[in-house]
């Protein structure tokens, strides 16, 4: 059971060298070591009641924040739904089981809203693309994965169903763009590392500064 | 069954049998895919799907009552599918689990059959890709209950079927012929 | 489309350099006009005539100089409109050189291509492959019909003329029937009975069929079918734009989905010349390490099921719950990740990433000891497994295996130490070998494999996190942050142009490799300029494995047959794609 840095040698072996058992093996003496094994366990989850099942659905287990479940439409102030209809998600979706219809908003600020905005949860292979996807923070998922369904038709949620919140609890959500604990030091990170104006900006000069050298070249 | 007609016996003795049934599916593990793996994940200590009453999976349709069907089906394994089905016996039910088997998922493809209820009815739709071992035992527990509530109706289309030798009725599932891709 | 580069003009250098140079010198020996190299790729690329094509091969094999020994993948190209209409691309690789060559053969329609199985064996399904999904004919192959799709199948389904949703049902009447080709004895109609394990069968490890010739318990002859998890993958990556195929790269081999997004990505990236963060390369090779843990504490756990050891399986599942918790805390996801994104990650690590790695790296190890105790020395487990399925490690090579099962039979190439890439070759650690070639072999390897993750995974954490941002800042190929996004009009800009129209990366091809858990797991893109791939191939690392699998159980009895198939970890998504 060699576990050497070896180069590749070739030839290579022409012929199987297999494992040859010794005499303890071929008495089948270490069977009693894996008997302990097996009596260890048992005593412990007897005796100590380590055992390592979730009693769902009395108990659950404790997914974290980022959990990709049953997608949330996210609503304003004032009860309505946040989606303008942008059609983002719909087209970032791979499985394409976004069907949206946009309509008029009359508030001319928020220009579109969904008349219909349905997920068939038959065909979503929940990715969280739509999330990554929607520049509103419109649609979120949960950390509900509690779906079943009898026939095709009651599995395409629509949007009365995708607003209604399960929870009020924030820690109850799942997968979205910010989260509660990383907000601060997420938001400064990306501040600094990605400011696309300061960057653009900074590229422009370097341009500006290499056409000047050329030019100042080109002249001598 | 009739020797000594209907009466509160026979009632509670039916009773009882419904719920034995109800609360020892074994399942048949028709997996294919990702889910299988999950599927081995609610076998395994962690969620346990023994608690159910599913401490064996019988890989034989003789012996299983619950087909879980965990996986993409492409239309090369869909005569297979119809054949474990029909060979599986009555009373028997289909959970389809997973995004590709409830509805081909995201594969609108030439070869991937746009989901099971193609070829065989389906009583509860697990979404999912793959779904949680906690969503497929909330799918079990639905099973369970849609079992209970027609039970009445399943015991009187196998009483049908043992005086005139077919159902009188059909029975309330989700049958073939759905929403296509 | 991508276009043919024209040839170099010969420059005096050439014939000088021929001399040290082997693949010049095999070159050199068939007329000029059949091999054209094609310059600016990342491996050297010969266009290579039909006619030459099978001596060519076996001078790249045999001749000492180049010792092309191992063929990873043939892939065929569909360009509709450029005559001749099609390319075998041809990937071959030399492990004792480390060298690589990619060959592409130019084909019309009804020409066929000389068939490479007396070269390398692991042609033969991939010659098929190419029947199948091209309608490429090869001359010379004992066995020429479709391997993925089924036999009521018509049309050819990778051509750029075929509707990706046209669909055909097969009736049972087209269902393949064996034929095979044994002396007939007076004695055989009552001894011999064809017999089909599967495509539903009880053994855990993927759908497949067996068509077994049994004489008793003996198999006397077998042939396998497989296609019954084909999910055209291919087809899907090019009617989807390259972000899109990373959930798609997922379910190739499920149970470790990390390394193939990040075996994509790799690919992509180098496509688009784009650097990834280094924060993102530290975590792509932990959570890498992680998943092949997971893989194959399953492959392990279900070859140990299969023949009857159950408590394995429990022990070997725990693992796998212990880091899915770590994988679903960073992605969302427990099983199909998608945590992957072209040039880094999906997101940032979350706050207590170290502190869950830490404490799996003390969970994880107990169980390993665990079933190492029951097993290792267990008679009846090596009653069942040593010499079982044995095959030498020149005989893997020539039918195209890498990986765990090309090491246990002697050959130690590895992906990570021969072409390293991320950090694998900062940190301290053995590529194990074996030379059993058996099952039993195959289970200790991946039993030491794991031992080596675990031990890189340490390493790793002992340097600490790096800082910084998790993916690329390069507005063409990420989506930017979402506080730019809902604040900066650029970023608003080039987040809608990325989605709308997905990542234009530029007109080229390459070949990318990461080691999968399996073995070479490679992604052969093809790029025309758009938003969507215009040709991805995966070249699967069980593949190969698994045609070599009737030569396997020839001759053993059926429990062996079932026991090999878990040693080999055929992965059916990953198999056929």
């Amino acid at each position: 059971m060699s576990a050497q840095r070896t180069a590749l040698e070739t030839p290579y072996p022409s012929s199987p060298r297999p494992y040859r058992p010794g005499l303890a093996e071929r008495l089948y003496l270490p069977l009693f070591s894996g008997l302990l094994v097996t009596l260890r366990h048992f005593l412990k989850n007897v005796f100590r009641g380590t055992t390592y099942t979730i009693q769902y659905p009395e108990e659950r287990r404790d997914y974290s924040h980022r959990f990709r479940g049953h997608h949330i439409l996210t609503s304003r102030p004032d009860g309505s739904v946040r989606c303008v209809a942008c059609f983002l998600c719909a087209q970032a979706c791979p499985a394409e089981c976004i069907h949206i219809e946009a309509g008029e908003h009359p508030d001319v600020n928020v220009e579109k809203y969904p008349l219909v905005y349905e997920i068939d949860m038959l065909r979503c292979v929940f990715c969280g693309y739509c999330v990554d996807a929607c520049p509103e923070e419109a649609i979120i998922m949960s950390n509900n994965y509690d779906m079943a369904y009898f026939t095709r038709e009651q599995s395409v949620v629509g949007k009365a169903d995708l607003m209604k919140p399960f929870t009020f609890d924030e820690n109850l959500l799942g997968y979205r763009p910010r989260y509660p604990e990383e907000d601060e030091k997420r938001a400064r990170m990306r501040r600094q590392a990605f400011s696309l104006v300061e960057a653009a900006r900074q590229a422009k000069e370097r341009e500006e500064l290499a056409a000047a050298r050329t030019a100042g070249g080109a002249l001598q | 069954m009739n020797i000594i007609g209907e009466s509160w016996v026979t009632t509670k003795f039916e009773n009882l049998e419904d719920w034995a049934q109800r609360n020892s599916f074994w399942p048949f593990p028709f997996g294919t895919a990702c889910c299988a793996i999950e599927f081995m994940s609610t076998l395994s200590s962690h969620y346990d799907v023994a608690r159910f009453g599913s401490e064996v999976v019988r890989f034989s349709p003789r012996q299983s009552d619950v087909l879980l069907v965990a996986g993409t089906i492409n239309d090369k394994m869909a005569p297979v599918l119809k054949k474990i089905y029909d060979q599986m016996a009555d009373p028997k039910w289909v959970i389809s689990m997973g995004a590709c088997a409830c509805s081909g998922g995201f594969y609108r493809a030439y070869h991937v059959m746009q989901g099971i209820d193609e070829v065989i009815p389906v009583d509860v739709y697990v979404p999912g890709c793959p779904p949680t071992p906690e969503g497929l035992i909330y799918g079990i527990l639905q099973l369970k209950e849609k079992v209970a509530r027609d039970r009445k109706k399943l015991r009187a289309r196998a009483k049908s079927i043992a005086a005139e030798g077919e159902p009188r009725e059909v029975s309330d599932r989700a049958d073939a012929g759905s929403a296509t891709a | 489309m991508p276009t043919l580069a024209p040839p170099p003009p010969e420059t005096p250098e050439a014939p000088a350099a021929a001399a040290t140079d082997g693949l010049a010198a095999v070159r050199a020996r068939f007329p000029a006009e059949s091999i054209t190299p094609q310059q600016g790729l990342d491996q050297p690329t010969w266009i290579v005539e039909r006619e030459i094509l099978a001596d060519l091969a076996r001078q790249l094999r045999d001749d000492p100089a180049t010792k092309f020994d191992l063929l990873l993948d043939v892939a065929g190209v569909d360009f509709p409109d450029r005559e001749p209409r099609f390319d075998a691309v041809y990937h071959l690789c030399s492990l004792s050189r480390g060298a690589r060559l990619r060959l592409k053969v130019p084909l019309a329609e009804d020409q066929p291509l000389p068939s490479l199985i007396p070269v390398w064996k692991a042609a033969n399904w991939f010659e098929r492959e190419l029947y199948d999904m091209f309608g490429l004919q090869v001359s010379g192959h004992p066995n020429l019909r479709r391997l993925l799709c089924h036999e009521g199948f018509q049309g050819h389904a990778l051509r750029k003329d075929y509707d990706p949703a046209r669909r055909w049902i097969l009736t049972e009447d087209k269902i393949y029937q064996p034929k095979f080709d044994l002396p007939q004895t007076a004695d055989d109609l009552f001894e011999r009975m064809i017999v089909n394990i599967g495509p539903s069968h009880p053994a855990m490890h993927g759908t497949f069929r067996l068509m077994a010739v049994l004489d008793g318990e003996t198999i006397v002859a077998s042939d396998v079918e497989i296609g019954y998890l084909h999910r055209c993958f291919e087809k899907m990556a090019e009617t989807h734009n390259w972000q899109q195929v990373i959930p798609y790269t997922d379910r190739l081999n499920y149970c470790s989905s990390f390394i193939n997004n990040v075996g994509y990505c790799r690919t992509v990236e180098k496509l688009l010349q784009v650097e990834v963060p280094p924060r993102a390369v530290w975590a792509r090779t932990i959570l890498s390490e992680f998943s092949r843990i997971m893989d194959h504490c399953v492959c392990n756990g279900s070859t140990l099921v299969d023949s009857g050891g159950l408590t394995n399986f429990w022990y070997m599942f725990q693992p796998r719950e212990e880091i899915y918790g770590l994988l679903e805390s960073c992605c969302g996801a427990r099983l199909t990740v998608s945590y992957g994104r072209i040039g880094g990650l999906a997101q940032d690590l979350p706050p207590d990433f170290m502190e869950r790695s830490r404490r799996l790296l003390e969970i994880i190890p107990p169980f390993i000891d665990d079933v190492e105790k029951l097993v290792d020395k267990n008679r009846i487990w090596i009653d069942r497994s040593v010499g079982v399925a044995a095959i030498a490690g020149d005989e893997a090579v020539n039918w195209g295996w890498t990986g765990p099962c090309l090491r246990a039979s002697g050959v130690p190439y590895d992906v990570r130490r021969a072409h390293p890439y991320d950090l694998y070759d900062t940190v301290d650690w053995e590529v194990p070998v074996l030379y059993g070639g058996d099952v039993y072999d195959r289970y200790r390897i991946r039993m030491l494999e794991i031992r080596q993750s675990l031990s890189i995974i340490r390493q790793l954490l002992d340097r600490g996190m790096p800082e910084g941002p998790y993916i690329t800042d390069d507005p063409h190929v990420a989506l930017p942050p979402k506080e730019a996004c809902y604040n900066q009009m650029e970023a608003m800009i080039y987040h809608f142009k990325l989605i709308m129209d997905g990542i234009q990366v530029p007109e080229g091809e390459t070949y990318s490799m990461v080691e999968g858990a399996n073995g070479e797991l490679g992604f052969y893109a093809i790029s025309d300029g758009s938003g969507r791939p215009y040709r991805l191939k995966c070249r699967p690392p069980c593949f190969p494995i698994f045609s070599t699998f009737s030569r396997l159980i020839d001759g053993g009895s059926v429990s062996d047959a079932i026991v090999s198939l878990g040693g080999l970890n055929i992965i059916a998504g990953e198999l056929e794609r």
